[in-house]
């Protein structure tokens, strides 16, 4: 098995594919930093001050004076009322929600990038991680051998999560050591807030506790790291079942963003919480935001994601072990 | 090579599996700590350079009708950059809608105090939510409910001074006062009345404090309303909140 994992490794490092995902990584991460200052500068020149809790204030009334403005939509109105509600709490707890810092970037970026890029970049590898095997002709030289199919895909699968693990290491480290040029490099031990739930009636902060960012980026990344998991397992069963690795990779390019566009409007359609891509922003359940679908909570989207998770390892080695190979 | 690598891969997939795990037991088992405020860093002086204005109250002070976005508080901030050559540091805490008692509220939130001690001018607008209630006081102004309402709105108007003045002395506060929207209609006539009797006695509590000034408006709108009106025939339009800037700008002084 470690002799059939290594190999797996080795025909990874050899297509050099994670290096072009970490160029892809450190060129978006270059973007939005850049991005990042010149919002900050531009703040800055429009407020006169970049004293935080001015901002802040300022943020404050203006969400407030959004939610006075007849023509939003309900939902519209219940999420900025928890921001609000939140905005306030970090404003009388005289604690800074986004402290300057590479850090804080870090945990923006990861935030952003679940539910979309991060996935993307795990498809680059998983969707033809068996599916090149059929369209270059290698997989007979590798079912030819005396090992158990099984143990052939699952030698594939556990290869895929050491993959995915670098992945978030590296998108990790890329986003706080470029950013940190720009914004420094200090502020792990600065505070956040965690612990907010959202309920009927609104905010609920009985339960809030402060975390030190360091802790809580960790549990950002573990969370994002999970996510990636079950992204990489979907795409792993496409490429078992599509021969093809640009239909496998349209398939989830499809279900992932077709869930970027679901979870901004699907509060009514309450049956499309049972999809695994509306359920992929799990860093918002640490920040306290409003679920895109009330009733949604940490546990629920977890086990979602676990199910559909399942079904799709079973799926790929019922189908790889009976598939006839020609 | 290739075994160092895969070294690496599983020492960070375990790393993100405990993150998880943390993740998840925190956010379930986690307990409540008590969040404490933290000491009072917030006080420290700032290097302030040159003018610091809080602008408080409703759609006024926010600029609701003037398609510049800028209100009367936008105008006048310009004016004075151009004339001083000073940078200017506005927060305009203003709310749509906001009446008296929702001042008081707002007013007594730490984060508005602070912004109050750094302030060198605050401009102030309020009442109009008031009195008008959104159109419904156009049909009872006469009858005695005005009377109490305008009692519960001189006293919070009081409290919200006394809530100036004790964060800043020194400040200079102008309290911008009302103008009548509807003096072109059947009984604005009345209406204008009621108004000035409004605007005379905020002008009595304003003289009660030190450097609180009353700033009248009725006069400005008094002919041709209806070329400094928003197409709301309520708020000013730009031209309106020019003509409210300027009476602001006259009276300043630096």
């Amino acid at each position: 098995m470690n002799k059939l994992v290594q190999n797996e490794m080795l025909k990874l490092i050899a297509k050099k594919r994670l290096v072009v995902i970490a160029l892809i990584i450190g060129v978006l991460v270059i973007l939005f930093t850049y991005a990042q200052y010149k919002q900050v500068q531009t703040q800055r020149e429009k407020l006169g001050t970049s004293d935080w809790r001015t901002i802040l204030q300022q943020q404050i009334v203006d969400t407030t004076n959004r939610l006075s403005s007849s023509r939003i939509s309900d939902e519209w109105k219940k999420q900025l009322q928890i921001s609000l509600q939140q905005q306030q709490y970090y404003l009388d707890h005289d604690i800074n929600p986004a402290e300057p810092g590479a850090p804080t970037f870090m945990r923006i970026f990861l935030e952003n990038s679940i539910d979309l890029f991060i996935p993307l970049m795990v498809m680059v590898i998983a969707s033809d991680l068996v599916s090149s095997e059929h369209s270059l002709g290698t997989v007979k030289l590798l079912l030819t051998r005396p090992v158990n199919r099984w143990k052939v895909l699952l030698s594939k699968y556990i290869t895929l999560c050491l993959a995915i693990s670098l992945i978030i290491a590296i998108t990790g480290f890329l986003s706080y050591a470029i950013s940190g040029v720009v914004f420094g490099y200090k502020g792990f031990g600065a505070p956040i807030l965690t612990g907010f739930h959202v309920t009927d009636e609104g905010l609920n902060t009985s339960d809030v506790k402060l975390l030190s960012l360091w802790k809580f980026l960790l549990m950002d990344l573990g969370l994002v790291w999970f996510v990636a998991i079950v992204v990489g397992t979907l795409s792993f069963m496409l490429s078992v079942l599509i021969r093809s690795t640009a239909a496998g990779m349209g398939v989830m390019l499809a279900a992932l963003i077709s869930g970027a566009i679901l979870s901004n409007m699907v509060s009514s359609w309450e049956s499309a919480k049972y999809f695994f891509m509306v359920n992929l922003r799990l860093t918002d359940y640490m920040k306290g935001n409003a679920p895109p679908i009330e009733g949604m909570n940490l546990s629920f989207s977890m086990s979602v994601l676990l199910v559909w998770w399942a079904a799709a390892l079973l799926v790929s080695f019922m189908v790889f072990t009976k598939k006839d190979v020609y | 090579m290739v075994r160092s690598i895969t070294i690496i891969a599983v020492f960070f997939c375990l790393l993100w599996l405990v993150g998880l795990g943390w993740a998840v037991g925190d956010y379930y088992a986690g307990k409540p700590e008590k969040v404490v405020h933290e000491a009072d860093v917030s006080t420290e002086a700032e290097n302030k350079q040159g003018l610091t204005i809080v602008a408080l109250g409703d759609s006024l002070t926010r600029g609701t009708g003037d398609e510049t976005g800028k209100g009367y508080v936008g105008v006048l901030v310009d004016e004075i950059k151009e004339k001083s050559k000073k940078s200017v540091q506005l927060t305009n805490l203003g709310i749509n809608g906001q009446r008296s008692d929702q001042l008081k509220k707002q007013i007594q939130q730490k984060e508005v105090g602070r912004q109050l001690q750094k302030a060198d001018v605050v401009l102030v607008t309020i009442g109009g939510n008031d009195l008008f209630r959104s159109g419904e006081g156009l049909m009872d102004f006469q009858t005695e409910d005005i009377a109490a309402i305008e009692k519960k709105y001189l006293s919070n108007l009081k409290f919200i001074f006394e809530q100036i003045r004790k964060n800043n002395k020194q400040a200079n506060v102008f309290f911008v006062g009302l103008y009548n929207p509807f003096i072109e209609l059947d009984q604005g006539k009345e209406m204008s009345k009621v108004i000035r009797h409004w605007n005379y006695d905020s002008a009595e509590v304003s003289a009660e404090f030190p450097k609180i000034v009353f700033v009248p408006t009725f006069d400005l709108f008094e002919l041709k309303v209806n070329d400094y009106l928003y197409s709301d025939k309520f708020h000013p339009n730009t031209k309106g909140y020019r003509l409210i800037a300027e009476r602001v700008a006259s009276l300043l002084t630096w």
